[in-house]
């Protein structure tokens, strides 16, 4: 059962939903935007993608800052099978080796919520939604 | 690196993050100032005869031995319940056990500490195991085996919080039945073992949570005197009461720094440390784990030593007399940090708790919960984090202050101060930035 972990660990990072919840986003996703995953918005939709390959997650894990009522499509493609999961917003997706999954959904919550898969327990970035 | 990391990016917050932080170190100063001046005796952790007891029939229900066995009991089939989930359940996100142990225990005893002491030592189906198989052997709780030794302190309640934090913070798979149940198995042993060995004492200088709830409940404006009456009193009183003893220093530092990992563990910058380091996770965890705490310590034990220099104290003594003023700002710091853990989770929590066995049983009532906000908005929270760590700190001074009066020679007793209002500045600023800026 790799469920539990992963959900817990998050909901143990209460600090970062603390923050998250104060509208805090660290000066990390600002200052080094470079590193953060790619992401576009067009027409409303924030786009993010991520790659994992050998159990590395590119872009590298940061946070990425949604308005409130902003729909949020996530592709992550992964070089092995796996399930990506968006925390609080209780959302995944069966990943098959090297073919894009797609979540989208409304960030109609605030807070800070982790983005991880669960065979590999990576965390592929933090959405920060205010 | 952390330094650099969030200051001046905080435009988010209700109020500037540099003016939170200008705002906290200015209270520390400005108490600071006004204790040199206005506090110039010792005057806190007088005897508790002085404390006015309740009066009437509230004093006599909580004196009975009725109210001693109505808590045990409800211990008891509180840790009955949670077993049913725990042994019974199936493993997965929907068994309440994690969040009962996590959220509701752990980080619910702060409250119930604060508010009304040393909760836990009432409640601790162990303890009441222990009693009830001593009453049917005959013998007194006690008395064990063999005298509790003295120079043991509080080190076996500072390794079991350690071991509690470690689960908590690093443990892989650490919110999977059969690790919890491991670790819970392990320490009822222990404390069990412990409790025939060296009689029910055990439990007050080795059981993590016990010495935990003790620590805040020492805040609480309740306490029970030792002629058993129960009693308004000073918090500051309650706090000054805790005396040194082998181990106390590392067990409060272990609480202040446990959390300061917590914090800093869900920051990006040490995610992607972790990710991309080769060694495995947990490894890398108990290592961050070990450093921040250990560098808590080292403020902790350089600024007492400071201090300790401009008297003619030793610096272990200092160390020891000074251990309780970390404890204000070790449950300021839990409150910041876990406070919307608790608020959510625990609302979480409790409509699984209606269905430990995960059936669609609904046995509290409590199953169709939705998990609120409760009226908390993030500027409210962000507000209430900054107060109650600022709060921690000026408490914290007071403290300080108030010791260094009575073990410092009084032309050295505001100067000699100085190493400990660096500490505290110092752990305001860390604190802060760790939870704002992480």
């Amino acid at each position: 059962m790799t469920h539990a972990p992963a959900r817990f660990r998050s909901l143990l990072s209460g600090l970062a939903l603390g923050a998250a919840l104060l509208g805090g986003v660290s000066a990390c996703s600002e200052s080094s935007a470079d590193t953060t995953p790619a992401s576009a918005t067009a027409a409303g939709v924030k786009e993010i993608n991520v790659t994992i390959a050998a159990k590395s997650v590119t872009p590298p894990p940061g946070r990425i800052d949604v308005t409130k009522g902003q729909t949020v499509r996530i592709t992550v493609t992964s070089d092995v099978a796996d399930e990506a999961h968006v925390h609080g917003y209780d959302k995944g997706v069966s990943l098959q080796p090297g073919t894009p999954a797609t979540i989208e959904f409304v960030a109609d919550q605030d807070g800070l919520f982790e983005v991880e898969t669960h065979e590999s327990d990576l965390q592929l970035f933090q959405l920060a939604v205010r | 690196m952390l330094l650099a990391h969030g200051v001046g990016g905080r435009q988010d917050l209700p109020i500037p993050f540099s003016a939170a932080l200008a705002g906290a170190i200015i209270a520390l100063l400005v108490s600071f100032a006004a204790l040199g001046v206005l506090w110039t005796d010792p005057r806190l952790g007088g005897a508790l005869a002085r404390v006015r007891p309740w009066s009437g029939l509230f004093q006599r229900a909580v004196s009975s031995d009725a109210w001693a066995w109505t808590w045990r009991i409800v211990g008891l089939v509180v840790a009955a319940y949670f077993c049913v989930g725990l042994v019974f359940g199936p493993d997965d996100v929907d068994n309440p056990t994690a969040g009962v142990f996590y959220v509701l225990f752990w980080v619910g005893l702060v409250p119930l500490s604060l508010l009304l002491g040393p909760v836990w030592r009432a409640l601790n189906p162990l303890r009441t195991l222990h009693l009830l198989a001593a009453r049917a052997l005959r013998r007194d709780p006690d008395a064990g085996l063999r005298p509790l030794p003295d120079g043991l302190g509080y080190w076996p309640a500072a390794a079991g919080l350690f071991a509690f934090v470690w689960l908590e913070l690093v443990a892989p798979d650490r919110a999977t039945l059969p690790v919890i149940g491991i670790w819970l198995a392990a320490y009822a042993v222990i404390m069990l073992v412990g409790a025939v060995v060296f009689g029910a004492r055990w439990f007050d200088r080795a059981d993590a949570f016990e010495a935990y709830s003790d620590l805040i409940g020492r805040l609480s404006p309740v306490v029970r005197r030792e002629d058993g009456r129960v009693a308004w009193r000073n918090s500051l009183d309650g706090m000054s009461g805790l005396r040194p003893a082998p181990g106390l220093p590392v067990l409060v530092v272990v609480l202040l720094g446990s959390t300061m990992y917590d914090s800093l563990s869900g920051a990006p910058v040490w995610v992607r440390f972790v990710q991309n380091n080769p060694l495995p996770a947990p490894v890398v965890g108990t290592a961050g784990l070990l450093v921040v705490i250990g560098l808590v310590l080292a403020a902790f034990l350089g600024a007492t030593t400071l201090a300790a220099g401009r008297g003619a104290t030793e610096p272990r003594v200092m160390a020891g007399e000074l251990a309780h003023s970390i404890v204000p700002i070790a449950v300021g710091y839990l409150i910041a940090h876990y406070y919307t853990l608790f608020l959510l989770e625990g609302q979480r929590t409790i409509a699984l708790l209606s269905d430990p066995l995960v059936s669609g049983a609904d046995w509290l009532g409590t199953a169709g919960w939705t998990v609120g906000g409760l009226g908390n908005t993030p500027a409210g929270i962000a507000m209430l984090q900054v107060t109650v760590i600022i709060i921690g700190h000026v408490l914290g001074t007071v403290l300080a202050h108030d010791r260094a009066l009575a073990l410092l020679p009084r032309r050295a007793a505001v100067t000699g101060q100085i190493p400990l209002l660096v500490l505290m500045v110092l752990y305001t600023v860390m604190g802060l930035l760790l939870l704002f800026a992480a």
